[in-house]
């Protein structure tokens, strides 16, 4: 019977064929997901290549509004993201264990992390307006709010998605394995987004 | 089955974390000259970017136990990223 | 053999699906003829321009104008068909029939303003020449902006048929399409920055707000197109093999 995701493997391909310290190679979760994952790193990709053309047009200008951002404010959110992804990473290792109780715990943690995410970037915008920078004032601040605004729904997006990995979690029966792992790419992906964004945003010049 | 190790994770973040604070110290105004355009900050940038997240496709997004075509396909885009980059900056 | 139309005619399947399924490719090509061929309203002509050289624009495609969203009012209404067989698809699924109506709802009003508010206003732009450049200038602006910063009838649309197939057990169509269709919602966000800027990458012909949204578009149609393609012709194996 064939399946229509992209999904063929079952879910203990580690017995199937394989020996005990070299499992078969297998993608964590629903191989769809990565699908998702590589539309959207080819869409920033492409933004990022045109903002790099965009900065070398009008260096001055973009060298100028780039450095009213707060670089620590960056490193800080980075290494919130990079904290969130080791936690939902342990999360995913805590399920396979069946060790459910420590896994919520784990996902406790990216969600806040996300959350806190959230907050910083709010605020930092806030502060940005309140100096008078806009996403009308110049087109370097046009790419700012719109990459760190772009970003920001992917964040809710996996707030959700976490939202619907707690959902299976907490209850025995509905209990996912496969789930918990699309839920970890897809926020591994809203990590790696965020460091694209931090280099080369704040970052490169 | 042979997943990454607690400690195999922290050693990733504990990488890339050190990784983050390099592009910070690149990143930073050194000095109080004007500020300028600099190749090294750039293309620095650029490397850590790809390196990165490639780290965090390889460790914890776990393509290093994917099969080929992933690990091909996602090297694949790693590329193009950064042949664009480069052209973009350098062009 | 057994996926072609003649066959299909011949031993009388689903072919009211197949006749819907045609009429989309029908309207995506006269689409694209009009809105890209006669019209040139895709890609769309800069924001930035001032009244005089809006007037010219007009003047320089009146025909194409007129005639191009002439065809579009008479024929535009084959887009329904393309979206009662998504609506269908959703039906097909195990999830609730909310989600095919909420679809149709919505997909019955975008039309309005994100192809035919277009249509009128250029038309009426075109159809007296001699117009206030300044009139010209207006209709110029609700024409395009209507067209590009109107998205979120299609982003709404795009999260519920993606939520949709995401929760369907009957595998009606692919999951990874279903994460697609959230893809597809993201870009309908991006779209909104023409509203603001007259310029550059987030014009609405700029290379962030149209082109690489345009590129993400067009392959999710070519995607959908093909999927349901694909759900009718398992239909009719289903169906046959009673």
């Amino acid at each position: 019977m064939s399946s229509n995701s992209l999904s063929s493997a079952p879910d203990d391909s580690a017995v199937r064929g394989a020996s005990h310290t070299h499992p078969a190679p297998v993608i964590p979760g629903q191989p769809d997901m990565w699908v998702l994952v590589m539309i959207e790193a080819l869409t920033f990709s492409a933004y990022f290549v045109v903002y790099t053309v965009w900065y070398r047009f009008k260096p001055a200008m973009f060298l100028q509004s780039q450095a009213q951002l707060d670089l620590r404010l960056g490193v800080v959110n980075t290494l919130i993201m990079l904290t969130s992804s080791w936690s939902i990473a342990r999360c995913v290792g805590e399920t396979r264990a069946g060790r459910h109780r420590a896994a919520l715990t784990y996902l406790w943690i990216t969600a806040g992390a996300g959350v806190l995410f959230s907050v910083l970037k709010v605020n930092e915008w806030r502060t940005m307006a309140g100096q008078g920078f806009g996403f009308e004032t110049n087109l370097f601040f046009s790419f700012y709010y719109f990459l760190t605004g772009m970003h920001l729904l992917h964040v809710l997006v996996g707030l959700i998605m976490l939202g619907v990995v707690f959902h299976q979690l907490t209850n025995p029966a509905r209990r996912s394995r496969e789930l918990v792992e699309t839920g970890a790419t897809f926020w591994h992906m809203v990590d790696f987004l965020w460091v694209i964004i931090f280099t080369l945003l704040y970052v490169m010049r | 089955m042979t997943r990454s190790a607690p400690v195999t994770l922290l050693l990733v973040w504990a990488a890339l974390a050190g990784i983050t604070l390099l592009a910070w110290w690149i990143g930073a105004h050194h000095g109080s000259g004007p500020l300028r355009p600099q190749a090294a900050v750039a293309l620095s940038a650029i490397a850590i970017t790809i390196v990165k997240v490639r780290i965090i496709m390889r460790e914890f997004m776990e393509v290093k136990h994917a099969p080929p075509l992933l690990k091909r396909i996602t090297d694949a885009w790693l590329a193009l990223f950064a042949v664009g980059m480069l052209a973009a900056y350098l062009i | 053999m057994k996926g072609t139309l003649a066959w299909r005619w011949r031993h009388d399947p689903k072919l009211e699906l197949w006749l819907a399924w045609v009429t989309i490719i029908v309207f995506y090509n006269i689409f694209g003829i009009v809105f890209f061929g006669m019209t040139r309203t895709q890609p769309p002509p800069p924001p930035w321009w001032d009244h005089a050289r809006i007037a010219q624009w007009f003047s320089d495609h009146h025909y194409g104008l007129l005639i191009g969203f002439g065809i579009i009012f008479v024929m535009g209404a084959f887009a329904a068909v393309a979206n009662a067989l998504i609506a269908y698809s959703m039906r097909r699924m195990s999830v609730s029939p909310i989600f095919a109506y909420s679809y149709l709802i919505i997909y019955s009003l975008a039309a309005v303003p994100g192809m035919l508010l277009t249509c009128i206003a250029l038309v009426v732009g075109a159809m007296r020449p001699d117009r206030d450049p300044a009139l010209l200038g207006l209709l110029y602006d609700m024409g395009f902006l209507s067209f590009s910063g109107t998205m979120g009838i299609f982003l709404i649309g795009s999260v519920i048929w993606g939520i949709a197939i995401l929760l369907d057990k009957n595998r009606v169509l692919p999951k990874w399409f279903g994460y697609f269709n959230v893809c597809n919602a993201w870009t309908e966000v991006v779209v909104a920055t023409c509203c603001i800027n007259k310029s550059g990458p987030f014009a609405w012909n700029g290379v962030i707000a149209f082109y690489i949204n345009m590129v993400v578009f067009a392959v999710y149609t070519g995607v959908f197109i093909t999927y349901l393609k694909k759900m009718i012709e398992r239909e009719d194996v289903l169906q046959l093999s009673f």
